[in-house]
């Protein structure tokens, strides 16, 4: 029982951190807003093959790094928490591992060398973002995963609300399957508790530098308790998904439910203290909490969630209570 | 990172189960905060002690088994899982004693750890005062220097356990001159102290749970200082940190009562509005999510860490989720809600005794006003007012 990082994994993670902060800048995205440019950038996912992102969780035997899925979860939350527009996370660590399952060693080896973009499909929604540029779809479909060629499905553009998302409805999404729904909803929650840690910061530093009644705003309780309120949701959400990143079960939904929560209040929140500002699209806030509120919905949206948690919960035989959390 | 539980941990999980399956009394003893309460809940802490189960972290010449902090959490889930009685020492022994431990003399370790650890001295808290609540650096009480003693003038408040008590412990201006956290020293005091008188005072549920503590000229030998003199808010601030942090409020007793409200529901489902349902599994959500988090927390102390002012959040998490969860067994019970006892109780009037006690939560140990700015000052960086 040890529900923190090794050095060795949180070192991984900072790696990665570090190369994000210095890459996948708010002007990089502004870049991408303004030019309508492919957020396809070459150089970053050059940049993934050679720290060893995309095969993170893959075997040695097949390239990859071998480590626990906590740790791409970890990464996920950093991404989260640059609003990483490129789909990283869906190809290293719902694809890689699935492939690995399935034992598709040739596309999982070329996967982790960034030659072949696999993207996965949730049954639920068949919305994928990215879509377009990617060579294979992974479903899961008759209780087994399948790879799809991208020329055997139909791409619909779909507009979401976040403009970094090239969104599409792939034209044959599967029923889902549980190494892959699993996998999507946690990182999912992941990625959202680093957008949630983001829009805090944002508001912090709006807060420190704005300036009324000739006081800094952030001096004010009004916005202090605001925000330790969001702080405080993340610190008692980051934990519930970081198990849910090492073990099946219910914690797995109520980490996507809690996530979505906090993700949500740490929006709103956000542009609270932002005031008038917030309800630009000058200042930087909109693409976190746009992110926020698309991926909210993806695998599996609160309601799906609630509803199988409720199942769980209120069965005759749910062994609930102290001593019950872990290994159930 | 990893969530099983070693073999070592399933050994001692089991033995703390059976221990307790031979031991709780069989019936839930009167409230605490009654004579009769009181004493059969020392009682109780004298049948621990006896087993060595009375504060398994502490060292084994304290009374202890030297046991980690996530065993500690192992043994809570069981202590929960049995229903058993409140700890009547727990002032003492997960406040005080750890402090003593940290800040303490080897003849202060020798002369009060055994006795706490044994049950044969309870401790009552005394910080609070008339003017100095929230504003605690407002403290107001002196101890002033006499040869050998200390000589105790002023006026303490909120004192829990103090009516039927032992000793207390609080802050003391030991130097005149001195403002606000400057000049405060924490001092160890007798109750039976000649000079000092408790006034009980009637909590919410009628019972004399607190008390006011008035010193006139109360001498103590100056070997009653617990660290320096006029350091004492340093002191202080160690003892705020185990009390918001997770000695005082594992997650067991939550999970212990979201399991309960579950039932509570099934029990009553049939005439429920649909909104309950999503209330309950929230309750059950959010200590899922605090034990999912405090199991995290040790698992940074145990690799070196130390909490400081995170435990501010840990502190409004629980406080909140305990109104919260007793608030909606309030609804569910609907019209039976008010019934202490008679036809229609529910388990005799415990959900409202719960829901009264968990109203405190978010007011006692520095209010959730106090820990939301120690947030947002000391961790987020936001500037002071």
């Amino acid at each position: 029982m040890n529900l923190i990082y090794t050095s060795d994994q949180q070192e991984l993670i900072d790696a990665a951190e570090g190369f994000f902060a210095g890459e996948h800048t708010i002007e990089y995205m502004r870049h991408l807003l303004d030019s309508n440019a492919s957020n396809d950038t070459p150089t970053l996912w050059n940049n993934f093959t050679e720290l060893g992102l995309l095969g993170l969780v893959a075997p040695e035997e097949n390239g990859g790094l071998a480590q626990d899925f906590s740790v791409m979860a970890g990464i996920a939350e950093i991404a989260g928490n640059v609003a990483l527009t490129e789909p990283l996370i869906e190809i290293a660590g719902i694809s890689v591992p699935v492939l690995s399952e399935m034992g598709a060693t040739d596309e999982l080896s070329a996967v982790i060398s960034g030659e072949l973009k696999v993207l996965p499909v949730c049954g639920l929604s068949g919305m994928v973002s990215h879509a377009d540029k990617a060579d294979m779809f992974l479903i899961g479909e008759g209780g087994k995963a399948r790879l799809i060629d991208k020329n055997n499905v139909t791409l619909t553009p779909l507009k979401s609300i976040d403009p970094l998302r090239k969104l599409y409805k792939v034209s044959h999404a599967g029923d889902g399957l549980e190494a892959i729904d699993q996998r999507g909803t946690v990182l999912n929650a992941s990625f959202l508790c680093g957008l949630s840690k983001r829009m805090v910061t944002l508001s912090v530093d709006y807060a420190k530098d704005r300036e009324q009644f000739g006081k800094q705003i952030g001096s004010f309780q009004a916005i202090k308790h605001q925000l330790a309120n969001v702080h405080t949701q993340i610190e008692f959400t980051r934990p519930i998904v970081q198990l849910a990143a090492t073990q099946n079960g219910r914690c797995v939904h109520q980490a996507k439910v809690s996530s979505i929560d906090t993700a949500m209040f740490a929006a709103e929140t956000a542009i609270q203290v932002h005031g008038g500002m917030g309800y630009t699209f000058e200042v930087s806030l909109h693409m976190f909490m746009k992110r926020a509120w698309a991926l909210c919905g993806e695998w599996g949206d609160r309601n799906h969630h609630i509803n199988i948690l409720e199942t769980m919960i209120l069965a005759d035989d749910a062994e609930l209570g102290p001593g019950t959390t872990f290994n159930y | 990172m990893d969530a099983v539980f070693s073999n070592s941990q399933n050994q001692f999980r089991q033995e703390v189960r059976d221990w307790l399956n031979t031991n709780v009394p069989g019936e839930r003893l009167p409230s605490l905060d009654t004579q009769k309460g009181f004493d059969l809940h020392r009682a109780w802490e004298k049948k621990l002690h006896a087993g060595n189960w009375g504060m398994v972290t502490w060292p084994e010449e304290f009374g202890g088994r030297g046991c980690s902090l996530t065993d500690w959490l192992i043994f809570e889930e069981e202590y929960y899982r049995a229903d058993a009685p409140l700890r009547v020492s727990q002032n003492g022994i997960f406040l005080l004693g750890p402090t003593i431990m940290e800040y303490g003399t080897d003849d202060q370790k020798e002369r009060f750890l055994k006795p706490m650890a044994a049950g044969d001295e309870i401790w009552a808290q005394a910080w609070s005062e008339p003017g100095a609540g929230s504003d605690m650096a407002a403290i107001r009480s002196k101890a002033i220097r006499d040869g050998d003693e200390y000589v105790i003038t002023g006026q303490k408040i909120w004192s829990s356990r103090a009516v039927f008590a032992d000793w207390c412990f609080g802050l003391f201006r030991t130097d005149p001159e001195s403002s606000r956290h400057h000049g405060l020293s924490k001092i160890l005091v007798p109750l039976d102290s000649p000079g000092l008188s408790v006034r009980p005072i009637a909590q919410l549920d009628g019972d004399p749970g607190f008390a006011e503590l008035f010193f006139d000229e109360v001498r103590v030998p100056i070997s009653n200082l617990l660290g320096p003199e006029n350091g004492g808010w340093g002191v202080a601030m160690a003892t705020a940190g185990f009390e918001r942090g997770l000695l005082l409020r594992s997650p067991a007793r939550f999970q212990a009562a979201a399991a309960r409200l579950v039932k509570l529901y099934k029990q009553n489902a049939n005439r429920l509005s649909s909104g309950i349902k999503e209330e309950v599994l929230k309750a059950w959500g959010d200590t899922e999510r605090f034990t999912a988090a405090t199991y995290a927390l040790v698992a940074q102390v145990d690799s070196g860490a130390s909490i400081s002012s995170e435990a501010s959040a840990n502190k409004i998490f629980w406080s909140e989720m305990d109104r919260t969860m007793h608030r909606t067994a309030m609804t569910i019970m609907g019209m039976y809600a008010e019934l202490e006892e008679g036809d229609g109780a529910i388990e005799n009037g415990r959900w409202l005794d719960g829901y009264m006690f968990s109203l405190a939560g978010p007011i006692y140990a520095g209010t959730n006003e106090i820990q939301r700015n120690i947030l947002a000052e000391r961790v987020l960086g936001l500037p002071r007012q």
